[in-house]
């Protein structure tokens, strides 16, 4: 689990003795996960000063009860018909929500469209106001007026004053002004007026903005509303153009879908009062009218070439631009001819995230949050369908590519000429293809490529990108996308992702680079209809056996936690596991981020097994064989497979180790298995997620954080302590004491590299050129093929003396 | 010889002296059992004398019982043993054999010989006497009467209940908000005899810097049903109303002629001698009656002392005042550890702050959280995983009760929450002990390691060290350790 600590270490003294390799770390060391504050100083141009404003310091003069609580009640009234409404809020943004409250579905959608969900359990949700929440309002539509209206409306009690001055605050000035790509000409749009005036007493942008009509004259042309031209952007319908496509259909299809909700829910409230379902009806309507663009607004043209230096100033004066684009007036860029095939049919949240994005018949910007399996691709493959301009889409791994062209070729009419994947192993000529593929790593690629990917690059830095689709988006962090975004020009980006979160929490900036979240789902409610699979959620205890806890309490960190992998009655656990499962007739997925155990693990069980070196031919092999292949029912993977491996078939994943305490890896990993299961709806759960822990070891701990995404998405971990029938298994290996104490002789005699986390290419420490595998070195006496017969005792005095800069130039 | 020591033996070697002592818990009885253990044959007899008692305990005894009293209440001679045995089929025999033992237990009959040698059952004179008395009338009047006069202002049912709760809870405030934290309003205080009782009971104690603090026991007992509460708190009343010059038998006639009465009438305190006078007033403060002035000759017997002793009463009866009454559920635990409790009251968070993490508080509701930290705190308060499993069921809120996984099992809770309050009190608890006897000081090696082969080969070594000729031994094998190293060391080992 390469803790952090040692990483940083590293990589400090290797600039000092290599500088050579500097200039490659420098890429790398953007990526790293961890809390490097180095980085970040720079990482905050390009975001609002108020981004950083944060609700949460609002209550520091809240006292504090004799219990510890933060005692609100001096701030707040209680309403009298307070059982009627569904929510509390706090001075510090947290807002808390009844999920049986009958108003719950609008005070739901509501919620989700101002503000972060932080837990949403079975009973009480809990959502979080935060300045890219509120941003992200705004930009769909919301009003400061409307959102302060109604929550004090939803409310219970009266609302803190903070956080109404904290709404006022975040959403005044943010999502007012639009940046509007329409018939090949750029313009800045708002619906309020004062807010270009505003803009254009800003010297920097008034020597961006272009006048036509007027002459060149003009420019010094005073800032009146006669210079600012105005019309309704009335657009045209899906009725005057027949080749509307599934945008139109599915955002129809939406709002047939909210208005019957609204209805049930009108049916339902009978003790609602009023305010909140006549207000709901409003806010409805509203989001509604917006799509016949009644909305009054003004505009002005702006040099294209100056969009950079003008995005970058209206930052800086706290009015971010929103991207908009008028894909349907676009005719410079030529149209793909590219559609859903009828057999793809929408779910309804899909449709539901879809007509934010599209909500007023331009293209937003945005992140789509869903729970991997609930069809994220899809929601890619509509996207580009509606835009019908060049797609670009990027994903992290060479496999992902594959299952995304895939993914095309079942979901819409497009075929393998307009296809073009470019990986370092498959580069289809891009000329004339409408939809490209390929993965962040190939376009920010900064050493020498092929002549062959030269071209490519050079003419996808050519082109005017209708659509970029962002796969996974919560892997690459701002600096890297930033590079993106300099290579490729796009109209509109959306954002797919599963888990919306960072050990680093600087996640939030993505909100300002790609724009703002627009839609994401409720995992409980999305497996309560069958959506994605019912998972059970298991954390099984496996006693450390007394010799290998021995060896735990003394050696050092790394050692530590190739003992607590390797743990002989873990291993029994998992092999049981396997066993049992196998016999159900599952598909289990092992999962190690430990090379040393996943390739000890695998070949002892016999099992296939894939890591880092493996070939893309055997990865998809191996892939293949245990999709149809009867006979290949349980598959041992590393981290390569985290994201984006699609398996559907797969319904058990056992987790022997893991990255420290990553929530994002755990969530992503538990989507390996969420897929919905065909015809399985009798069983309560079906599908199963163990994780392997030894017990009393820093696993545990590791183990509770790693938890804390999912248990606040509404699942909860069973506590195995011991596992059903495993005593009267009798073929399970390592049951003797002989063959444990063998073991332990393995694990003690291996090498240091053997106990560090496979590195995959964006991680800390991972070292990219050279030879794409790494190479695994052992002491002298391993070249010599004396393993077996190691002097264990000799060689645990030379390990500990070695400095800890030899450990990184032996490999 | 070996010099053999007897002792516990912890299988780990760590010190181990605190833990073996195993903490002193809430004992809870019911009537039955408080007759039994506290009251001697004698004084059991001059319970007897008073009617309302022996009801009480009439309605106490197993069915079986029941029938057996009742068919030879108004036998006068002994009843053969033999005759009672055949009455019940034998099937039923173990179940007979319990009424049997509980009504000698008791002191309800006893055993003599009638002629012919054969033994026979007998009732007890006084308790026949008394139980014929409350069947047929008759005797002295009961102490408590109807009030002749009708009330000029008659207390309704809905009042009386939350005049005996806000009481009631006046004594568990007191109990957690000591310290002198939140000071209390008059109303709030108890009085000196109320604090008095709560120390005997050792609920609460005297501690030298921070004056009367809560005990662990006392914890436990605010986890309790409100009934149970009442009736542990009554029974420490009686064992102190001697002290205090009050009898006690009286005490508990006038106890169970409340819970005789009616509720919602009033009753007249007209005839009743001085002790029972600060009696009724010791009942008044904490709740289960109600008088309008301390002079008043007319008293409500409210739901607390309706429901003291009979707790099928308060099972059975579900009427609509009796939802009411029981304070509604307000608890809502979810997966994700969180507590969220409708309520403002001081007492309810004071108990939910015993185990959770209070995070926020807004005016009708409380957030918290259950972690490790704050379980393991109240595990250490003496209150076990059991008891808090238990009052999170007991108060869950009604949408609690209507998730799916709640109607299949048959707690309420998330499952994966309460398996992991247990092993949070699990993971305190890892030793295992064994014990055992230890033997050293052994002359030779060889006897040494003669004995311990042999302890060995019957299985019953737990231990040894041969450097310092020490070996334990598990108790139950002490014995035949024992006899062969006698055997040994006799054939001149």
């Amino acid at each position: 689990m390469g803790p952090p600590k040692k990483s940083k270490k590293d990589r400090g003294s290797s600039d000092k003795f290599a500088k050579k390799r500097r200039a490659e770390d420098e890429a790398y060391t953007q990526l790293v996960d961890d809390n490097d504050s180095q980085d970040y100083a720079s990482e905050s141009d390009g975001v609002p000063g108020a981004a950083s404003k944060n609700a949460e310091t609002n209550d520091e003069n809240t006292n504090t009860d004799e219990y510890g609580a933060k005692d609100y009640r001096t701030q707040m009234q209680l309403r009298p018909d307070h059982a009627n409404r569904p929510l509390w809020v706090a001075p510090n943004g947290h807002v808390f929500l009844e999920s049986f409250s009958p108003v719950y579905k609008h005070a739901h959608d509501f919620l989700i469209a101002i503000s972060e969900p932080v837990c949403r359990p079975e009973h009480i949700h809990e959502y979080k106001l935060t300045a890219y929440s509120l941003y992200a309002a705004v930009s769909v539509g919301l009003q400061t007026h409307d959102i302060v209206e109604y929550l004090k409306r939803l409310s219970k009690t009266t609302i803190p004053e903070g956080i109404l001055e904290f709404i006022r605050l975040c959403t005044l000035s943010y999502g007012k002004v639009k940046l509007v790509l329409k018939h090949n000409k750029y313009f800045i749009e708002s619906p309020h007026p004062e807010v270009l005036q505003k803009l254009l007493k800003d010297p920097v942008i008034q020597k961006c903005r272009l006048i036509r009509n007027e002459g060149e004259g003009f420019i010094q042309g005073t800032v009146d509303s006669k210079a600012i031209t105005q019309f309704g952007t009335k657009l045209p319908t899906g009725v005057d153009n027949p080749a509307e496509d599934s945008a139109s259909t599915s955002a129809a299809g939406g709002t047939t879908a909210a208005a019957g909700a609204t209805g049930e829910g009108g049916a339902a409230a009978v003790a609602v009062p009023d305010d909140i379902t006549d207000f709901y009806e409003k806010i409805d309507k509203e989001e509604e009218d917006e799509d016949e663009a009644n909305l009054k607004t003004v505009s002005f043209e702006v040099a294209q070439e100056k969009i950079e230096l003008i995005q970058k100033r209206c930052i800086e004066i706290e009015h971010p631009l929103l991207a908009e684009y008028d894909f349907r007036n676009d005719t410079n860029n030529p149209d793909i001819n590219i559609d859903l095939k009828p057999a793809a049919v929408l779910r309804p949240y899909q449709e539901k995230s879809l007509r934010k994005m599209f909500g007023n018949g331009r293209a937003r910007s945005g992140v789509i949050v869903l729970p991997c399996g609930a069809g994220k691709s899809l929601v890619g493959v509509t996207a580009c369908c509606t835009v019908r301009k060049r797609a670009l889409v990027l994903c992290n791994s060479g496999v992902s590519v594959e299952q995304w062209k895939q993914q095309f070729k079942m979901w819409s009419t497009a075929d393998d000429s307009m296809i073009c994947r470019f990986t370092s192993e498959a580069k289809d000529k891009p000329m004339g293809c409408g939809i490209l593929v390929t993965t962040y790593s190939m376009i920010t690629h900064t050493q020498k490529r092929s002549w062959e990917a030269e071209q490519t690059m050079r003419w996808l830095q050519e082109q005017e990108w209708g659509i970029m689709v962002l796969d996974e988006v919560h892997t690459i962090p701002a600096k890297m996308f930033r590079r993106v975004l300099t290579i490729v020009q796009s109209h509109c980006k959306l954002g797919l992702t599963a888990t919306l979160l960072r050990e680093d929490d600087k996640i939030a900036d993505l909100n300002f680079l790609i724009g703002p979240k627009l839609y994401e789902a409720n995992w409980l409610e999305l497996q309560k209809k069958g959506y994605i699979a019912r998972v059970q959620c298991a954390e099984v205890w496996c006693p450390m056996s007394p010799e290998f806890y021995r060896e735990y309490l003394t050696t050092k960190t790394s050692k530590k936690m190739l003992l607590y992998v390797m743990n002989p009655s873990k291993f029994r656990s998992c092999q049981f596991l396997i066993k049992y499962h196998e016999k159900r007739g599952d598909k289990t997925i092992v999962f190690s981020d430990n090379v040393f155990a996943l390739k000890h693990y695998a070949i002892k069980m016999n099992k296939p097994f894939i890591y880092g070196p493996t070939s893309q031919n055997e990865r998809i092999q191996i892939l293949q064989n245990f999709k149809f292949n009867a006979k290949v029912n349980t598959i041992f993977v590393s981290k390569v497979a985290d994201t984006s491996f699609d398996l559907p078939e797969a319904n058990v994943l056992i987790q022997i180790s893991s990255h420290g305490g990553s929530r994002r890896q755990e969530a992503q990993r538990l989507g390996r298995i969420l897929r919905a299961k065909k015809g399985a709806i009798a069983e309560e759960y079906n599908a199963f997620f163990y994780t392997l822990v030894s017990q009393d070891t820093m696993e545990m701990s590791y183990s509770r954080k790693r938890q804390r995404f999912l248990v606040n998405q509404g699942y909860s971990y069973k506590v195995i302590t011991h596992l059903k029938g495993m005593d009267t298994e009798t073929d399970l290996m390592y049951g003797t004491q002989e063959e444990q104490g063998q073991l332990l002789q393995l694990v003690l005699s291996a090498s240091d590299l053997d106990c560090e986390d496979e590195k995959v290419p964006g991680e800390p420490g991972y070292r990219p050129g050279g030879s794409s595998t790494t190479k695994r070195m052992g002491g002298l006496s391993s070249m010599s093929g004396g393993d077996d017969a190691i002097y264990y005792e000799h060689r645990r005095k030379n390990v500990g003396s070695v400095h800890p800069l030899f450990k990184k130039f032996r490999g | 010889m070996a010099d053999t020591k007897s002792g516990r033996f912890a299988s780990s070697s760590a010190a181990i002296s605190p833990l073996v002592q195993s903490p002193e818990n809430l004992e809870c009885k019911n009537f039955q059992e408080y007759l039994r253990t506290r009251q001697t044959p004698e004084t059991l007899e001059k319970l007897y004398n008073y009617p309302p008692i022996c009801l009480a305990v009439y309605r106490e005894l197993p069915e079986i019982a029941r029938q057996f009293v009742i068919r030879i209440l108004f036998v006068d001679q002994p009843v053969p043993q033999a005759v009672v045995t055949s009455w019940g089929a034998q099937r039923v025999a173990k179940e007979q054999m319990e009424a049997t033992s509980c009504l000698t237990a008791l002191c309800v009959w006893r055993v003599t010989a009638i002629p012919g040698g054969l033994a026979a059952w007998e009732l007890s004179p006084t308790f026949k006497k008394s139980v014929r008395q409350v069947l047929l009338g008759g005797g002295k009047p009961w102490a408590m009467t109807n009030t002749l006069d009708k009330d000029s202002k008659p207390r309704d049912i809905t009042f009386l209940d939350s005049y005996a709760m806000s009481r009631w809870r006046c004594v568990l405030h007191y109990m957690v908000g000591t310290g002198g934290r939140n000071g209390g309003t008059d109303a709030e205080a108890i009085s000196p005899d109320a604090v008095r009782i709560l120390l005997h009971a050792n609920l609460m104690k005297r501690d030298e810097r921070d004056g009367i603090t809560i005990t662990r026991q006392g914890f436990q007992f605010l986890l309790l049903d409100t009934r149970a509460q009442v009736w542990h708190f009554m029974l420490q009343y009686l064992e102190t109303c001697e002290e205090r010059g009050i009898s006690l038998p009286e005490c508990l006639s006038m106890l169970f002629q409340l819970s005789f009465s009616t509720l919602g009438r009033d009753y007249s305190s007209e005839g009743m001698n001085s002790q029972m006078l600060t009696f009724l007033q010791h009942l008044r403060e904490f709740g289960l009656v109600f008088q309008r002035k301390r002079k008043e000759g007319r008293f409500y017997p409210t739901r607390l002392a309706l429901n003291v002793t009979n707790k099928d009463a308060a099972q059975a009866s579900t009427t609509a005042d009796e939802e009411r009454m029981q304070e509604r559920g307000y608890i809502v635990v979810e997966t994700n550890y969180r507590v969220y409790a409708y309520t403002d009251s001081q007492l309810q968070v004071a108990v939910l702050g015993l185990f959770t993490e209070l995070l926020y508080r807004f005016p009708n509701l409380v957030v918290g959280v259950l972690t490790r930290d704050s379980v393991r705190q109240a595990l250490r308060g003496g209150i076990t995983a059991e008891q808090i499993v238990s009052y999170l069921e007991q108060y869950a809120h009604p949408n609690m009760k209507l998730v799916e996984s709640a109607i299949q099992s048959k707690s309420c809770l998330p499952p994966t929450v309460v398996d992991q309050i247990k092993l949070w009190e699990l993971e305190r608890n890892r030793f295992t002990y064994t014990e055992g006897v230890v033997y050293n000081q052994f002359l030779s090696q060889n006897d040494f390691v003669t004995l311990r082969d042999y302890a060995q080969s019957i299985n019953m070594l737990v231990w040894q060290n041969e450097r310092t000729r020490t070996m334990v031994v598990q108790k139950n094998g002490h014995d035949d350790v024992k006899r062969y190293w006698k055997k040994y060391s006799k054939s001149g080992g």
